[in-house]
């Protein structure tokens, strides 16, 4: 495990410790007063077990069973990578990066033509994720156009297994598809056990605002708690539509909905692997867009993390998303705020890296230069060190006034900790004008058309290949 | 390993130490002064150089190996007038009037240096007589000047027109540099060259003095 995605430099809280426990015990507050709408009713029925009040499918729930529940947070998640190795510490401060899921569109590397997305795009991103750096784990970015529509989440699986090695985070359109899914994984870890003991997936999975657990969210929540395996449970509320206007009404609400779900998670099973985080959205009221990339959505994002961090549960970020209908200067410059906030936060599991017009379309050049955005902060978040050796106190009175260090033992030795970049420009105007006059996104299209000519993965072993198949084959009727 | 192979691998390592004996030791063998230039000192620096353009070594690593290459330099420089090896060329540097910047200026010294040119570095501060001083003195092919500030880059203009009024514009490529230069202003002044880093400085050097 390296260094790096640990935060070294303290943690941006925006919240101090009395505003966290105000937005808590509001948050107990709209629990007990107003509840949540339970669609499922086994869950309900799980939920009165548990001493809530329940009037039908509203479910209140006593603060005190909530406090119960946060008492068994989990101290940190880890999630494997596909060989059943430790890849990600999900815990204070560690942060890490991924691609987001199911966008229609995507913005075609060669043609760069907007067009709905076709599996062998899911495949394409999952390759350019298993090469790049920065990217730690892996969601599909988009909904594959040319398969069985009921069963593309099985097939979007099937292809981010075959074409990286990094852990998964997946959606799933139902239990049945959960199933399969959960199924093939254990194909894949080499049991039941094994994939608990080390999970490589996340399911992500969500209530809907205002307040409602729907009936198939529910049911593969509870799926999750019941095999003990990581889940993400983040809502996505619109402030001001399905939520209210206000970042404080906004969290507060969002944080009943994932507590409600997590209350449920553990009352099926103490101390679920479960992963906390939202997004509170703001509509813009001009075109009814819901923004990925608003001030008030980062503001919300730092927040929840500080949230995230008073519960000690793992924190479900973004970063590298954007407003912009194409891959462009805004789309540059709202994906790396959002990195840069989402670090210094200490979000944990950071998605939607590579979404660009609002979150319905993928972008490759979005996902390469949010690769270097992510290197470039890292290296602030990582802080330096001030020892003898950094401090230097010899070395500069050795050199002394109008000497130059370039030629040092010293700087030969250090130089390298500077972060390089490979596709920043660095160089003279003249440089850059022979060697073509290309411009960032110019340079992230032909890394990406690079990574996807040139990098093959690891192969899955042919004998899970073949048993995954068989099973998408099963469902594919 | 030939011993000049080895004086290349120490140039290329930057270790002057043993740049400095394997040098002495070479010179012990007989081996002429010009082939411990050309295929040990000179043939390091360009594997050196070589990785430089290709983003494999930075500038410090350069650097030091520059320095390596002087460690040997320094005990063939006496014997190479007498052994008739004719030097790469002569460069007079030097940062302009009212700048003191020196930097730059001093790493385009040391590779050009490292590549087996006669540097004689002036410092910063250098006014128009002590450039036509050392030019005349050294029998500079190259005169080259840096300068950071657009206050200070004027007075690279009254250098080469000092230059032309001794009549030495015949003898002497004058080449600039520094951060606010551009192609377009060397152009204007009528400097013979004009590059936009250290790396390419070197190219422009060897470039001048082919012709």
């Amino acid at each position: 495990m390296k260094d790096k995605y640990r935060l070294n430099i303290p943690r941006l809280n925006i919240l101090s410790r009395e505003k966290l426990e105000l937005i808590h015990l509001s948050t107990l507050e709209v629990l007990r007063r107003t509840g949540v709408a339970v669609k499922e009713p086994k869950a309900v029925e799980i939920f009165k077990k548990g001493g809530c009040y329940i009037e039908g499918e509203r479910v209140r729930i006593p603060e005190n069973l909530v406090e119960w529940a946060l008492r068994n947070t989990p101290p940190r998640i880890t999630l494997s990578d596909r060989n059943g190795n430790p890849a990600m510490f999900l815990e204070e401060n560690n942060v890490y990066f991924g691609t987001g899921s199911d966008t229609p569109n995507i913005v075609d590397l060669y043609t760069g033509e907007r067009r709905i997305t076709v599996l062998k795009d899911v495949e394409n991103v999952s390759k350019v994720v298993d090469y790049l750096d920065e990217m730690s784990f892996l969601m599909c970015s988009g909904i594959a156009s040319d398969v069985n529509s009921k069963i593309s989440d099985i097939y979007h699986f099937e292809a981010m297994v075959n074409y990286s090695e990094k852990p998964i985070v997946f959606t799933a359109w139902d239990l049945e598809n959960l199933k399969t899914i959960v199924e093939m994984a254990e194909v894949v870890a080499g049991g039941k056990e094994r994939l608990k003991n080390s999970p490589f997936i996340a399911l992500y999975t969500e209530p809907i605002s205002p307040l409602q657990l729907a009936e198939e969210a529910t049911q593969k929540l509870m799926l999750m708690a019941e095999k003990y395996l990581p889940v993400v449970f983040t809502p996505c509320l619109i402030t001001g539509a399905t939520g209210p206007v206000t970042i404080a009404g906004g969290l507060i609400q969002g944080n009943a909905e994932i507590l409600a779900g997590y209350v449920l998670a553990n009352l099926i099973n103490e101390g679920t692997p479960f992963i906390y985080g939202g997004g509170i959205i703001a509509m813009d009221m001009a075109t009814s867009i819901a923004c990925y990339a608003s001030s008030e959505f980062m503001l919300a994002s730092a927040a929840f993390t500080d949230m995230a961090r008073y519960y000690r549960l793992p924190m479900f970020s973004f970063a590298g998303c954007s407003d912009s209908s194409l891959y462009d200067q805004q789309a540059s410059l709202e994906g790396a705020l959002r990195i840069l906030l989402s670090s210094l936060s200490g979000g944990n599991l950071v998605h939607d890296v590579g979404y660009i017009d609002s979150g319905l379309t993928t972008s490759f050049e979005q996902i390469i230069v949010s690769n270097e955005v992510i290197g470039m902060v890292r290296r602030i978040t990582q802080g330096f060190e001030i020892n003898e050796e950094t401090m230097a106190l010899d070395l500069i009175d050795k050199i002394g006034p109008g000497g130059e260090y370039l030629t040092s033992e010293h700087t030969l030795k250090h130089f390298k900790e500077n972060w390089y970049s490979e596709l920043i420009s660095r160089v003279p105007y003249e440089k850059w004008e022979e060697e073509g006059k290309k411009d960032l996104g110019i340079k992230a299209n032909e890394k990406a058309r690079h990574i996807l000519e040139n990098h093959t993965p690891k192969p899955l072993e042919e004998k899970l290949k073949a048993e995954l198949r068989k099973i998408v084959k099963s469902r594919d009727k | 390993m030939d011993i000049l192979e080895e004086i290349a691998i120490g140039v290329e390592k930057g270790d002057s130490n043993s740049v400095h004996a394997l040098t002495e030791k070479a010179l012990t063998q007989n081996i002429s002064v010009g082939e411990i230039l050309n295929n040990g000192l000179v043939a390091g620096m360009d594997v050196i150089g070589e990785k430089f353009k290709n983003n494999e070594v930075f500038i410090p690593e350069v650097l030091i190996s520059a320095k390596a290459m002087k460690a040997g330099m320094e005990l063939i420089k006496p014997l190479l007038a007498k052994a008739n090896v004719e030097s790469k060329g002569k460069v007079v540097i030097g940062t302009v009037k009212g700048d003191l910047h020196d930097i730059g200026k001093r790493i385009v010294a040391m590779l050009l240096e490292g590549a087996g040119f006669e540097v004689t570095d002036l410092g910063v501060d250098v006014s128009k007589e002590k450039f036509l001083e050392f030019v005349e003195k050294e029998r500079a092919d190259i005169l080259g000047m840096s300068a950071l500030l657009t206050t200070t880059m004027t007075y690279m203009k009254e250098v080469i027109e000092a230059v032309e009024n001794a009549n030495l514009k015949q003898d002497v490529r004058v080449i600039i540099g520094g951060a606010p230069i551009t192609h377009s202003y060397a152009e204007e002044i009528k400097a013979d060259g004009y590059a936009p880093d250290a790396a390419s400085a070197i190219d422009l050097v060897k470039d001048l003095l082919k012709k």
